[in-house]
């Protein structure tokens, strides 16, 4: 009777031991393969003005005052982003561009594995699940990843699911990673209130294995001190002050595209509709899903027909679901109509390991050749005006430019003195005033040139191809210099004596290159 | 005799029920949403093209409304509908197209209803779907030619389900139906696209074993409905090409993006949230329930899939989507209902009956007096008009000694091609964007966004005049360029070049408008640069 309970205790073991392995081969060949993915060249154009400002806080600390732009900010400076500002600045002053593309990719992979293990302990999903559910939502949140601070947010998302999925298996002191979390997100990035919503659904609805009024409480209780540790940040409460500002501008919505409803003619969104299709299917064919798990999918798929950015959000939040209710409904729709085959988890545990070397060789390979400095520098020229700002440093200094709200960023990373740049991607603080002055111009609205006078601009760098530019011509603005590389153009306003009947404004330009 | 009297007896006491109250007024109320003025920007060379066809007892081969495309072929694949609309005008004028359309659309909601009614659901659940549904499909409704998709796609959808249902032979109603949307709307092309997603569902839900398959007998004879329709739909002026013509248009990236109704849906957009919610609330019902039809999941997942693609697909949505909606709800209720109480006594059927035709009288009164009429009696030169349309401007254009060249925004080419055509006046584009073709769309699309050769194109093409609207980036990007102004309205606002201003002797625009003229409240001052030309 002893030998047969003392053989029993060591087989579960055993099983419990022989399911882990192979599954975190699994999971880490799946991230390592997401980093083909993750790891993207400066793609999102916020990411210059982040680093002027990290620029600046190194030397100055944190700006009171909107520091780069001519216009009259409507709000105090929140340096809310502060913490990500630095080490983005410190990331490329030590490797270049490519460090911080590395960098942003391994924590965005990262973000998926932790979400993948997130799934409850008791119901054994197996690895492949797991990697399938993570390669799905690399491949739907491939857009909105990048060197980017929302992937500090994506992250700190999936830490979140992972302590709810700690605390549900009865693992309650796992809360208390949360207000360090909560502490050092609020200093990095906004997005943290996406934190407090997964939690606010968990308390309603989630249920914890056992003690469940006590474990409510400690949750709740450590999602309080939580909030109370997002105050501490250089805005200190106002904060969400700025947050509200953001979600709720108009103006924001309407002008920005990330902040607009997805375009579903973009294949990527298809991808995002094509995984809720999944999830739900998956919903119905499974046990039956949560009320949990449905309320935080059916939350995220809303916030992402609102806002596309919020795309990562869902992807995130579906991983352990795909991958718990993907195999549960394998295991009863399907598996009960094949053959089961014995496997060796020897053998198994070696060809993960072996899969899990190759992936990594071929990422290295295909990765590694756009982290070189010729490669970002290639790319930087193409996407932002970096020959034409070269131009005006040397002929321009100084004066005052228009250019497009995705420039601006790096404009105010060039020129971080002497306040030259319209408007960047800090809307929140610029408010709806200095918004509605740049889509007068960007849009040709009927008083586009009285803002050109009223803000003293007769300089402007601009898409060749842009309505910007084609109204500038119109007024007789000449062409100092032409960029093919990124179609841009600098154009001036005509003192007197150059007014004249300009040449047509089309490519290719007769104009000097920049 | 006794029978039938019996018969009508259940069917008022039905009626009168509560939930048949509610049904009933529902219906009655769905009449306000679906009726209005022409907001269709398309309806005008719709009309007009009738009126040619009419006029020469023909279909008319090449492109007769602009100076850009003349040379293109015309696949007219509403001749039908045209016609319809050219006939119906001469003898009711816009009003009687108004009734007709608003009526059909109208059946299209009643026919979703019946399908709805196959499954025998919860009466106060059924008008609840009913009423989400229309108030989904607001962003829509409207007097336009894609009704006649809409209210076909119901019927078809009816039949289908009545069929898998109930057997009979009624499905076969579907072939003579698809030799008439063949030749009326190229949305016929959606009809077939549902028959066949319909049989597709079926064949894999009787091999993956879903619940409630309908009988395979029953499959095929509508296998065999869709393709002798699919053959029949080929009996139209255009012969096996108007298949792949339906295609074009989803194929087209210049459409898709160019065209506002072919975009995605605004979430932000308040006209749009009871689609949302009727979305999330189907998905939410499904997951509740973990049972549905295989059919139904198809019909589902692809309506979501159209509607999301584009705003005017939501339309499908609503059609395909609301008796499975109303079905998920009402086996809800089912489930959670608690035991039978004892019922409590209900009104005598007189009093009942008495109380229908009341409400209902009611809110036809309210219909007809306050919606219908009014819309029906509205002349293309009120101001409901005037405010969506140049109708100022093409009458100030009609007065015009010579036909001009007009450089028109996309959406009112329509309407100035039908006042303005038959005078020979040509307009750069307008909405048969598959006649126009994509090259053209990017021409326009090039020159509306201001792109750098924005004049050149304009120039090229031999444009006389320029007409838009007020406030645009072009309209803007015209004044600063020198270009002379020559009308504006609170609407529109016309510019000639330079070189052309004297040769063209455009008419002054009048100081004022008789009283009540709807133009008299759109008029503003003009600041030309040389004053009218004599």
């Amino acid at each position: 009777m002893n030998g047969v309970q003392a053989a029993v205790p060591r087989a579960r073991v055993r099983t419990a031991a022989a399911i882990r392995a192979p599954r975190l081969w699994w999971v880490a060949s799946a991230a390592v393969l997401l980093l083909a993915i993750t790891v993207q060249p400066f793609r999102d154009s916020d990411v210059w003005w982040h680093l002027a400002v990290g620029r600046l806080i190194t030397t100055h600390g944190i700006p009171a005052q909107e520091p780069f732009s001519f216009l009259q900010a409507a709000h105090a400076w929140v340096g809310q982003q502060w913490l990500y500002e630095v080490l983005l600045y410190r990331l490329v002053n030590l490797g270049g561009d490519g460090l911080a593309s590395l960098a942003l990719g391994i924590l965005a992979a990262l973000a998926v594995a932790v979400a993948a293990l997130s799934v409850p302990h008791a119901r054994r999903i197996p690895g492949a699940w797991l990697a399938a559910a993570m390669v799905f939502s690399g491949l739907v949140m491939a857009e909105v990843v990048g060197v980017r601070g929302q992937v500090i947010s994506v992250l700190g998302t999936a830490l979140v699911l992972l302590v709810v999925a700690r605390w549900r298996d009865g693992h309650t002191r796992a809360v208390w990673a949360l207000p360090p979390l909560f502490l050092l997100w609020a200093n990095l990035h906004a997005g943290f209130i996406a934190g407090f919503g997964v939690l606010a659904i968990a308390l309603l609805l989630a249920r914890p294995a056992d003690r469940v009024s006590e474990a409510r409480r400690t949750l709740l209780l450590a999602a309080l001190l939580g909030g109370v540790a997002t105050m501490v940040n250089p805005a200190g409460p106002s904060l969400y002050g700025y947050v509200a500002g953001t979600f709720f501008n108009p103006t924001l919505t309407s002008a920005i595209t990330e902040w607009a409803s997805p375009d579903f003619h973009n294949m990527w969104l298809r991808l995002f509709e094509a995984e809720a299709v999944v999830l739900v299917f998956l919903w119905v064919l499974s046990r039956g899903p949560d009320a949990y798990d449905v309320v935080l999918g059916g939350a995220a798929v809303v916030a992402t027909l609102q806002a596309q950015r919020n795309v990562s959000l869902f992807a995130i939040i579906a991983v352990p679901q795909i991958a718990r209710y993907g195999a549960e409904a394998w295991s009863l729709q399907v598996a009960p109509r094949l053959r089961s085959r014995h496997r060796d988890p020897a053998n198994a545990a070696l060809l993960g390991s072996i899969a899990t070397m190759v992936i990594a060789v071929a990422v290295a390979v295909t990765v590694a050749p756009q982290l070189s400095a010729g490669s970002t520098a290639s790319f930087d020229a193409a996407r932002y005006p970096v020959a034409p700002a070269d131009y005006i440093a040397t002929h321009l200094a100084r004066r005052r430019l228009y250019s497009i709200d995705t420039w601006g960023g790096y404009l105010a990373y060039r020129f971080p003195q002497h306040r030259v740049v319209f408007l960047y991607g800090e809307t929140a603080v610029f408010g709806n005033a200095d918004l509605q002055l740049y889509e007068d111009v960007h849009l040709l609205r009927s008083n586009w040139t009285h803002v050109l006078t009223s803000e003293a601009i007769h300089d402007a760098v601009v898409p060749l191809h842009s309505q910007e530019a084609s109204g500038f011509h119109a007024l007789r603005w000449r062409v100092d210099c032409y960029d093919s590389t990124s179609d841009a153009v600098v154009m001036s306003a005509p003192t007197d004596s150059t007014a004249s009947e300009p040449a047509l404004l089309s490519a290719p330009i007769s104009s000097p290159r920049c | 005799m006794l029978s039938t009297r019996g018969g009508v007896r259940t069917r008022l006491d039905a009626l009168s029920s509560p939930g048949g109250l509610f049904v009933s007024a529902v219906l009655a109320i769905a009449t306000l949403p679906v009726t209005g003025v022409i907001r269709d920007p398309d309806f005008w060379w719709h009309l007009r093209a009738g009126q040619l066809i009419l006029a020469s007892k023909a279909l008319i081969a090449t492109d007769p409304f602009t100076y850009t495309v003349a040379s293109h072929h015309w696949t007219m694949h509403e001749w039908l509908t045209e016609v319809l609309f050219a006939v119906m005008h001469q003898a009711g004028g816009l009003g009687l197209i108004v009734l007709v359309l608003s009526v059909l659309t109208w059946f299209g909601i009643v026919w979703i209803l019946l399908r709805a009614r196959l499954r025998r659901p919860n009466l106060f659940v059924l008008g609840i779907g009913v009423l989400l549904a229309v108030v989904a499909g607001y962003p829509i409704w409207g007097p336009r030619a894609q009704m006649i998709t809409f209210a076909f796609s119901c019927l078809v959808l009816l039949l289908v389900e009545r069929h898998l249902e109930r057997g009979g032979r009624l499905i076969w109603l579907l072939v003579p139906l698809f030799m008439l949307w063949s030749n009326l709307h190229s949305g016929f092309i959606i009809g077939l696209g549902f028959i066949a997603v319909v049989v597709a569902a079926e064949l894999i839900g009787g091999r993956l074993r879903f619940a409630d398959g309908a009988p395979a007998s029953r499959v095929r004879t509508l296998g065999v409905v869709l393709i002798l329709s699919a053959a029949v739909a080929m009996i139209n002026p255009n012969g096996p090409a108007i298949l792949v013509y339906a295609f074009q248009t989803q194929g087209s990236a210049a459409q898709q993006s160019l065209i506002l109704e072919w975009h995605s849906p605004d979430f932000h957009d308040w006209q749009v949230w009871a689609f949302e919610l009727m979305l999330l609330s189907t998905v939410a019902l499904i997951v509740a329930n973990r049972r549905i039809r295989a059919r139904d999941a198809a019909l589902v997942v692809v309506t979501i899939a159209l509607a999301l693609q584009s705003v005017r697909h939501i339309a499908l949505f609503v059609a395909a989507v609301t008796p499975i909606w109303i079905d998920q709800a009402s086996m809800l209720v089912r489930r959670r209902r608690r035991p039978a109480r004892p019922r409590r006594a209900v009104a005598p059927l007189a009093f009942r009956a008495t109380t229908f035709v009341t409400v209902i009288l009611l809110v036809a009164v309210v219909y007809v007096g306050g919606r219908l009429v009014p819309d029906m009696r509205t002349q293309e030169n009120a101001l409901a008009y005037a405010q969506q349309y140049p109708v100022c401007a093409a009458r100030w254009l009609a007065a015009a000694p010579q036909p001009l060249r007009i450089f028109n925004q996309y959406g009112e080419g329509g309407y100035l091609a039908y006042r303005l055509s038959a005078q020979g006046d040509r307009v750069f584009i307008f909405g048969d964007a598959a006649l126009m073709g994509d090259s053209m769309l990017r021409t326009y699309g090039d020159v509306e966004g201001v792109q750098p050769e924005w004049e050149s194109v304009i120039e090229e093409s031999g444009t006389d005049l320029v007409l838009f609207d007020t406030g645009t980036p072009l309209a803007n990007i015209l004044e600063a360029s020198g270009w002379i102004k020559v009308y504006q309205d609170p609407m529109s606002v016309a510019f000639v070049p330079v070189s052309k201003y004297h040769a063209l002797h455009l008419p002054a625009v009048p100081a004022a408008y008789t009283p009540g003229d709807p133009c008299q409240q759109q008029l503003a001052s003009v600041t030309s640069n040389a004053g009218g030309t004599g």
